[in-house]
């Protein structure tokens, strides 16, 4: 699943998935802000969900605490802007298991999607 | 609240995270000239096609706005890999260049540095409220043969 408040951003990491470098994915679901991310989460229960931390409505860490509160298996990688360690050293503490900082080329997404896989 | 120029060393560090946005992402990096400052009564003089806007508050007070024509972002899209080229993913683009710039650089003033969600407009059609009281910047790059410009307005709180 993509959480990520950019259409172009969810775009380009859907494209990644289907690319045939990561065969056992496939997109699940779709999300722009924290409030979507866990309806569809709720539903679509994923295993692997990339995660941008700032959004409207609900931001990223809140998200990351929700989703792990409510499907402690799902995996979550932090896809940010956001680089000081701080920021990665909350995400991790609230749940996520890794952290990819924008800008990211296909490999950097690609190897950090593949570090995380169930 | 002061009104605190930036210095050498911020304006820095603005113009590597431009540097560093181009070069990651389209693997050819941008020429980032001089940061110099806007005239406050003559803005917004840099407004170009696409605007995307970060609103930053904590330890900063103002925004941060990159502001490019829409050839340069037609080719970052096709970069990324995107076939469409609507209107509105020319706002998501600028508004995620925004935001990017906008992430490396809280590295730099600290953790105190909350930065909003992007907002982004086409053109003139709307103006940036003014939350700084200093001037802004205008850092100006060139990437493949496109001009385009960060405008940094910050305060210190």
């Amino acid at each position: 699943m993509i959480v990520d408040d950019s259409m172009v951003i969810r775009n380009r990491i859907e494209r990644l998935c289907a690319d045939g470098r990561l065969p056992h994915l496939s997109v699940v679901g779709r999300a722009a802000d924290g409030v979507q991310a866990v309806e569809v989460a709720r539903r679509e229960r994923p295993d692997l969900v990339t995660m941008d931390l700032t959004m409207p409505h609900m931001d990223g860490e809140e998200c990351i605490e929700a989703l792990a509160g409510l499907l402690p298996e799902t995996r979550i990688l932090v896809v940010s802007a956001l680089s000081d360690k701080l920021t990665a050293l909350r995400a991790i503490g609230k749940g996520a298991h890794g952290f990819l900082h924008k800008p990211f080329n296909d490999d950097q997404l690609v190897e950090a999607m593949l570090e995380l896989m169930p | 609240m002061n009104s605190h120029r930036l210095t050498s060393d911020d304006i820095e560090v603005f113009s590597e995270s431009i540097s560093h946005f181009f070069a990651t992402l389209t693997e050819e990096r941008a020429n980032v000239r001089s940061a110099y400052l806007l005239d406050e009564h003559k803005a917004p003089i840099v407004w170009d096609d696409f605007n995307g806007v970060i609103t930053v508050q904590g330890s900063h007070v103002g925004s941060l706005t990159f502001s490019a024509p829409r050839a340069l972002l037609s080719h970052v899209l096709l970069r990324m890999g995107e076939k469409q080229l609507s209107d509105d993913h020319h706002r998501d683009v600028v508004g995620e260049i925004a935001n990017t710039l906008s992430g490396r650089v809280r590295r730099h003033f600290g953790d105190g540095l909350r930065i909003s969600p992007p907002q982004s407009f086409s053109g003139q059609s709307q103006r940036v409220e003014k939350l700084a009281r200093s001037a802004a910047y205008a850092i100006p790059l060139r990437w493949k043969h496109y001009e385009a410009n960060l405008v940094v307005h910050l305060d210190v709180a």
